[in-house]
């Protein structure tokens, strides 16, 4: 089932495309086609059209959305021009945590300075960042955390990272399939840390026996930082490290860079720095606007943040800030030399 | 809406509290069996019906179809195994008919128990159930308020204990088809003899792989005899005192008479569509 | 069905019959238990299934799986019982499906305490869930008949579980082997139906580890001496 969302008005999003929804196609006529696509397309829809009217007929609001002879899907395809052109957001997995990060672009400088919060928890130890249309991730997040709910009345237990992922994206796949919507404006970062500890039943009596149960599978971990990427398809996969908006190809080429599932792994104080560096520096193609970094993490039970997802405090971030502006400077001197070099040439 | 209305179980239960008696339910008072054997399963019934002290039918049929691989033997309330066993027979045939598979006796056997656990024990349907699919051969008892057994001889009913004092003496192991069918008589007519609810005659169903056959009248052990004596009376066994006749002409004398016309004057014709 | 002259009639005229069972209704009148040991869980249980005085099934197995190392010992109303557990068998079986693993104890024991405590006034049953599972190794819950959830290390349940809290308070050690956890719920079983009158009939018994789930059977002609085929 999908929930019907109040659909945005879209404003000049996207520049110039063929609108799917005016008028809608039930009332056209089979040789009108909506767009200028060539016979290709013309002779997909003369193929559906009995179907369409049948449909129409049982008074049905939402239809299918055709795909494109070549297995695209347009709607689909605006949907990632939306969140190309939004603020950068990374999501780093490490070895002892998640950290959240985004680039929070001032529109305004009437705007009141670190409110307006990007990052989301969803539950006790998950959090959301996304870049694209904001209100289109204020829904993501209300449903995410309708999941977060239902899985706990259910399972009386926390919603496994994995498991989120899973229904969000489902969730996010299910737009992509009717006329009557349009699929989310938005990728989103989903991060999350599973409890490595034998948590207590939601609603159990009592602190149960103290003797531990016996028959446990030896040596076997069990929870950990997990990190995922939704895109607007409803296409989700884990990653160590995930980039996306405006500077997500030199974010990535950042990440790329860093020993994040390895041996010598990153530790959740380094990953919070080279997270505030790498947002500083995929701003960089964007220079003149003003932006905020905004930042949270999770840790386990025995790191600095309990197994919660937290902002990261005031102090650290301010420390990040610092050493990634000072980088920065540092990168620009590298290149101002190589300037000076030429010149002497 | 359909189905049932319980609006005045409260008011019963209100007045029963007050020391008014409650209507009793009409009930069968039966003896039912079940038994596995090597190949097969038997299931077996009497045949009286009651309510409450009287025998309402002396040839009544309790062991009723589900499909033609399944029947149900079926005590307590008789509408309720009644309607009951032919509500989740056509449940099952329907599924039957989607699934293009042969119903099986567990699918009844949940059915059944669903159905009845749904109404908590209000439709007093006491049943064994008894099928061969091709998962095997099947023997369940389904009790009134939807709890299951699965055993390999069953009894339910009144005349249950009797029954199963029956098979618990006289059952073995992997029994021939003849062995059955004589152990299942034993045990009904144990109920018809010793069970005031139960009596007549047995009914005996035996379902295989290939076949189901209904034994209707198995055994009838309450044939009524030939008389000893004649009881008719010979013609002017009863003595005449006095004789008066009454002409039909002279029948006004002693009562009114009045024609009736067939139709009434004034009343609307009945019209066909105009 | 008939009525139990039981109860009192209330002010507003609603007769409330305070019994548990309704007439007729096929009762557990039980000895139940599992306990934890080294390698996980056993679960054991005596086979009597009674309507008022007449036994209903001598051989009842009150040990029912919800899921291939999941199970439940149950006592009160056989009918209630067995619904509670094909619900929960069905909701651990989409479980398993679409999250592809297996469900945990836990999560087994939350659902039943969901349905136990939301019809909290029409069920009457006492359930004992226990299971095996990779994480959290052998555990056992405890659901009375107020539908509360109990963490516990061993759980004994039913009319004869009274007989026997002194014997499994001085017997239940922590860490047993397999064969003296086998023998520690046998023992415990054979006093509880030596008795309590609705107890009786042969002894089940299901021990859940790694391996799997590992059936029992003891009869009383041997004085549950013999372990027979399952």
């Amino acid at each position: 089932m999908v929930r019907r969302r109040p659909l945005t008005p879209s404003s000049s999003f996207p520049p110039k495309a063929p609108c799917f929804h005016n008028p809608p196609s039930a009332f056209r006529t089979p040789n009108e086609s909506p767009h200028n696509l060539g016979y290709m397309m013309q002779r997909v829809t003369n193929h559906h059209t009995h179907k369409t009217t049948d449909v129409h007929r049982h008074g049905l609001r939402s239809r299918q959305l055709h795909l494109l002879p070549d297995g695209r899907n347009f709607q689909v395809e605006y949907a990632v021009k939306a969140v190309e052109n939004g603020g950068t957001s990374i999501g780093i997995r490490c070895k002892d945590g998640v950290v959240l990060a985004v680039e929070k672009v001032v529109g305004s400088k009437l705007l009141k300075h670190s409110a307006n919060k990007r990052i989301a928890t969803v539950d006790r130890h998950l959090g959301v960042v996304y870049s694209g249309m904001v209100p289109d991730g204020r829904h993501f997040v209300d449903r995410a955390r309708d999941e977060a709910r239902a899985w706990r009345d259910t399972n009386k237990t926390p919603i496994p990272t994995a498991d989120l992922a899973s229904r969000m994206g489902g969730y996010m796949q299910a737009y992509t399939l009717y006329q009557s919507v349009r699929p989310f404006g938005i990728t989103a970062i989903v991060g999350g840390f599973d409890s490595e500890l034998e948590l207590p039943v939601d609603g159990e009596v009592g602190y149960g026996p103290s003797v531990g149960a016996g028959g446990k599978a030896p040596d076997k971990k069990h929870g950990g930082p997990f990190l995922y990427m939704i895109e607007p398809s409803g296409l989700y996969w884990g990653y160590y490290g995930a980039a996306t908006g405006k500077g997500r190809q030199a974010a990535k080429a950042e990440l790329e860079k860093l020993d994040l599932g390895g041996a010598g792994a990153l530790t959740l104080e380094q990953a919070v720095k080279e997270a505030a560096r790498i947002i500083y520096l995929a701003h960089d193609d964007n220079k003149d606007k003003e932006f905020e970094l905004e930042m949270s993490w999770i840790s386990a039970s025995d790191g600095p943040t309990k197994g919660k997802h937290q902002e990261v405090p005031k102090a650290l971030r301010e420390e990040a800030e610092r050493l990634a502006k000072k980088s920065m400077e540092s990168d620009d001197e590298d290149d101002d030399k190589k300037d000076d070099d030429k010149m002497e040439e | 809406m359909p189905g049932f209305d319980f609006s005045n179980y409260n008011r019963n239960a209100a007045l029963h509290a007050r020391g008014v008696p409650l209507p009793k339910a009409t009930s069968t008072g039966t003896t039912i069996v079940g038994c596995i054997f090597d190949g097969g399963v038997v299931i077996a019934a009497d045949t009286r019906a009651t309510s409450g002290p009287i025998v309402a039918d002396k040839n009544c049929e309790k062991l009723h179809y589900i499909s033609p691989n399944i029947w149900c033997a079926g005590a307590g309330t008789a509408a309720d195994t009644e309607f009951t066993t032919a509500l989740i027979s056509s449940q099952l045939e329907l599924h039957s008919l989607s699934t293009g598979r042969k119903p099986r006796v567990v699918t009844c056997m949940t059915l059944l128990k669903q159905h009845l656990f749904r109404y908590q024990g209000h439709i007093g349907a006491y049943l064994v159930v008894a099928g061969v699919d091709p998962t095997g051969t099947h023997l369940f008892t389904v009790h009134a308020h939807g709890s299951t057994d699965k055993l390999p001889y069953v009894t339910m009913g009144s005349g249950s204990l009797a029954a199963m004092s029956v098979f618990e003496t006289q059952w073995k192991p992997k029994m021939t088809q003849d062995e059955a069918v004589e152990l299942c008589s034993q045990a009904i007519q144990s109920g018809i003899f010793n069970d005031l609810g139960s009596g007549s005659n047995v009914d005996v169903a035996v379902i295989t792989g290939e076949k189901t056959v209904l034994k209707r009248g198995y055994v009838r052990p309450n044939e009524r005899s030939q008389k000893l004596k004649s009881y008719i009376f010979p013609k002017g066994t009863t003595a005449v005192l006095n004789e008066k006749i009454i002409r039909k002409e002279d029948l006004g004398n002693y009562v009114s008479v009045h024609e009736l016309s067939t139709t009434e004057e004034g009343g609307d014709k009945m019209e066909v569509d105009t | 069905m008939e009525f139990g002259n039981s109860g009192s009639l209330s002010e507003d005229g609603i007769h409330v019959d305070m019994d548990r069972l309704k007439k007729g209704e096929v009762n557990l009148g039980t000895s139940i238990m599992a306990v934890t040991f080294k390698d996980g869980v056993i679960l054991g249980a005596d086979s009597r299934t009674t309507t008022g005085a007449y036994i209903a099934n001598r051989v009842t197995d009150k040990l029912t799986p919800v899921h291939d190392t999941i199970w439940c010992c149950r006592s009160g109303s056989a009918a209630d019982t067995q619904a509670v557990a094909d619900i929960v068998q069905y909701q651990l079986s989409l479980f398993a499906m679409t999250s592809g693993k297996p469900p945990t104890t836990q999560t087994a024991a939350a659902i039943f305490q969901e349905i136990c405590y939301a019809n909290k006034d029409r069920l009457s049953a006492g359930l004992i869930i226990a299971g095996w599972d990779e994480r959290h190794g052998g555990q056992v819950y405890s659901i009375p008949l107020g539908g509360s959830l109990h963490k516990q290390s061993y759980a004994i349940g039913g009319s004869g579980s009274t007989y026997i809290y002194g014997f499994c308070d001085a017997n239940w050690k922590e860490g047993m082997e397999e064969q003296d956890a086998v023998n520690f719920v046998k023992e415990a079983l054979k006093e509880a139906i030596k008795w309590d009158g609705s107890s009786g009939g042969v002894i089940r018994m299901v021990v859940l580890t790694a391996k799997g789930a590992d059936r029992h059977l003891y009869l009383p002609d041997t004085d549950y001496s013999v372990r027979h085929d399952a």
